[in-house]
């Protein structure tokens, strides 16, 4: 199962960066790597897109294309997330 | 020094605005004289002139303040404010589509009717506000 992770931010942020690397590393420990396609997407060059997605604070994370959270989460939440997402 | 109503005059706004944004505790007078009446610096002209930009760029009284914390947080930095300004266009963009869908909505239903001296009983802009509230209601 291919799963399609995206966090709109706003570059140039430190204590997001570290979060981010953190919850990518639960996606792929849960996931597999080959199975996370993560994107970090910079909000001033696709507003269009983050606007569709409906983000209203950053960094926000959508997951194959829904907006899931509108601020980094905690990891074990993170988790909890990608688990529903697998097939039962 | 300046007397509320000088600092008004100056800064083009009403003495009840800033006795709001004293309520708000967006400024504060530098002093009050004997008999009370607010006395304000060059500080508080610069503050009001902020407030008043940072509202023409949409932002609220809520997210001045925000803004006035930042500006003398000392663990703030420029990358905090870009994210409230970020944050705020994502908003305006956000209400500048739902009124683009709102006035195209408005063009279809402006097409739908001719105009004319017909009862409104048959108005099609009428009939079809009717019939989107039925829909809805299914």
């Amino acid at each position: 199962m291919s799963v399609r992770i995206e966090v709109i931010a706003a570059p140039g942020c430190g204590k997001c960066a570290a979060a981010q690397g953190e919850l990518r590393a639960v996606a792929i420990s849960l996931l597999g790597e080959d199975n996370v396609f993560w994107r970090e997407i910079d909000v001033m060059e696709e507003l269009d897109y983050a606007v569709s997605l409906g983000v209203l604070s950053m960094p926000a994370i959508a997951i194959n294309g829904e907006l899931t959270f509108s601020a980094l989460p905690p990891p074990d939440q993170f988790r909890a997330a990608l688990i529903r997402l697998a097939p039962h | 020094m300046y007397t509320i109503g000088k600092v008004a005059m100056l800064a083009g706004v009403s003495t009840d605005t800033l006795r709001y944004y004293e309520k708000e505790h967006l400024i504060r007078p530098a002093s009050k004289t004997a008999a009370g009446y607010r006395l304000y610096n060059d500080e508080a002209m610069r503050r009001i002139r902020f407030i008043k930009h940072a509202q023409q760029c949409g932002f609220t009284l809520s997210d001045i303040r925000e803004l006035l914390t930042l500006k003398q947080a000392d663990g703030a930095c420029c990358e905090d404010v870009r994210s409230l300004a970020i944050e705020k266009k994502l908003r305006i963009t956000h209400k500048l589509l739902a009124l683009q869908a709102m006035s195209h909505a408005l063009d279809d239903l402006i097409k739908s009717c001719s105009g004319g001296k017909a009862v409104t009983a048959d108005c099609p802009i009428l009939a079809a506000l009717e019939n989107s509230l039925a829909e809805a209601a299914r």
